[in-house]
């Protein structure tokens, strides 16, 4: 049984042939029944999507912005006007012979204010080019499939909720410590959501939620078929719309 | 003192009528705080008359509305302008250049550095042999400037940058090598 999306391909270039260098990768299809991996049969993957070079500075950025668009400073320094005292002039301006001041909590001070000190709440938010971020997907996306990462299962139906079964599964399989599952469906099996509940190492995911900072987390990365078609049919079409710009309107900053 | 009572009579008369033109014609619209005490809607005669239309007229519509994918080329018939599609099947070459999503060729003419403005040619979208690509692009150019040109192959992003205007040749180049 060999399962092709060429048909996919074909509707999302618009009509263009398939570049010659790029040819589909061709992946297992293994099922999740039993602890011995079971080949399904065999499927074709986009590209586009999963053959693409990897820009190790593009990961690295969408992993910075991940890490920083939700960070929150909150150090916070006192200025002179905040610093408790310093109304009054210390002494008069003529006469003392001492160097003259306004007030006992300037800066130059000891006890004084900070000038460029930290100020509690500072927002490091900012919003990632669109391409950058998609680039980000699809060479994650690459990477994981290159370096044997990525494994497509046909669905996420397990036999027990023993969560000793998904343990001795990912053993047997030689699949990484920590595994993260992506099924299409945002509610999961009961029984994998039982297994992996105890573990913090296995998880499951929506393909909504996928991510480049939880895909390198991951040592492994484990596709449903519903997943693989949906992340391709959604990547495929941001990669051939016209109207990015737009997307990314709400997030501009009026400041840099 | 009668003649004052009827003045004062025919003025609050007019003042009367001309009160109620002004109210009328302003139309005051009221706003109720709940739903029992609004007006009730009225039967159907009381209101404008419509009629449905089919939905086949939806098409008028759509095809106002911008694709949201970039459409297929047509396959047949010339177009106008300097455009041809790209061919069929990739020419037999140890490179590829493949055409951007709206079946353009990518060539780009950048200005970089601030000062002193310099105009690079760029190729973009390249699988394969980049160098050989470079070497090919590079004689060609030469050939036709009948000067040396100075090239930046960068191999991660797959992209090659020549100094100088040379988009049109390296686009007429990349047309006729069948990319």
């Amino acid at each position: 049984m060999i399962l092709s999306l060429y048909g996919a391909w074909q509707k999302n270039c618009g009509g263009a042939f398939p570049p010659k260098f790029k040819a589909p990768r061709q992946v297992w299809v293994s099922n999740m029944d039993t602890v011995e991996e079971e080949k399904l049969g065999l499927i074709d993957l986009h590209p586009e999507v999963f053959a693409e070079r990897p820009r190790v500075d593009i990961i690295h950025e969408n992993v910075r912005w991940q890490q920083l668009y939700r960070h929150v400073s909150y150090a916070n320094t006192k200025m002179r006007y905040e610093v408790r005292g310093g109304g009054k002039k210390p002494r008069q301006q003529k006469g003392s012979g001492r160097s003259r001041h306004g007030s006992i909590r300037s800066p130059i001070w000891r006890g004084g204010g900070i000038v460029h000190g930290p100020r509690s709440p500072t927002p490091y938010f900012y919003m990632l080019g669109f391409n950058t971020r998609l680039n980000g997907l699809r060479s994650t996306l690459s990477a994981k499939l290159a370096q044997d990462d990525l494994h497509i299962v046909d669905s996420l139906d397990i036999p027990t909720d023993d969560p000793s079964y998904l343990e001795k599964l990912v053993e047997e399989r030689g699949w990484g410590p920590a595994v993260l599952f992506v099924d299409d469906n945002d509610i999961m099996p009961l029984n994998i959501t039982a297994a992996s509940d105890s573990h913090g190492h296995y998880n499951l995911m929506p393909v909504y939620g996928l991510n480049v900072y939880s895909m390198l987390k991951h040592h492994t990365l484990v596709l449903t078929l519903a997943a693989v078609e949906r992340l391709e049919e959604r990547l495929l079409f941001h990669l051939n719309r016209n109207d990015a710009a737009s997307a990314g309107q709400k997030y501009k900053l009026d400041s840099v | 003192m009668a003649s004052v009572a009827a003045r004062s009579f025919v003025f609050r008369q007019q003042m009367n009528t001309r009160r109620f033109d002004f109210a009328s014609c302003l139309n005051i619209k009221s706003f109720y705080s709940s739903y029992s005490a609004n007006p009730k809607e009225k039967s159907p005669e009381n209101y404008t008359q419509y009629h449905e239309v089919s939905s086949d007229n939806w098409k008028f519509v759509e095809r106002l509305k911008p694709p949201t994918v970039v459409p297929s080329f047509p396959k047949n018939g010339s177009c106008f302008s300097d455009w041809t599609p790209p061919p069929d099947t990739p020419p037999n070459l140890p490179y590829f250049v493949k055409r951007t999503k709206n079946f353009m060729v990518p060539v780009y003419l950048n200005f970089e550095a601030v000062r002193n403005q310099r105009k690079i040619t760029m190729v973009k979208h390249i699988e394969g042999d980049i160098w050989a690509l470079e070497k090919a692009i590079k004689s060609h150019l030469e050939e036709v400037t009948k000067r040396q040109v100075v090239s930046q192959v960068h191999e991660v992003a797959m992209y090659i940058k020549f100094r100088g205007d040379y988009v049109l040749h390296v686009k007429k180049w990349l047309l006729n090598a069948g990319f």
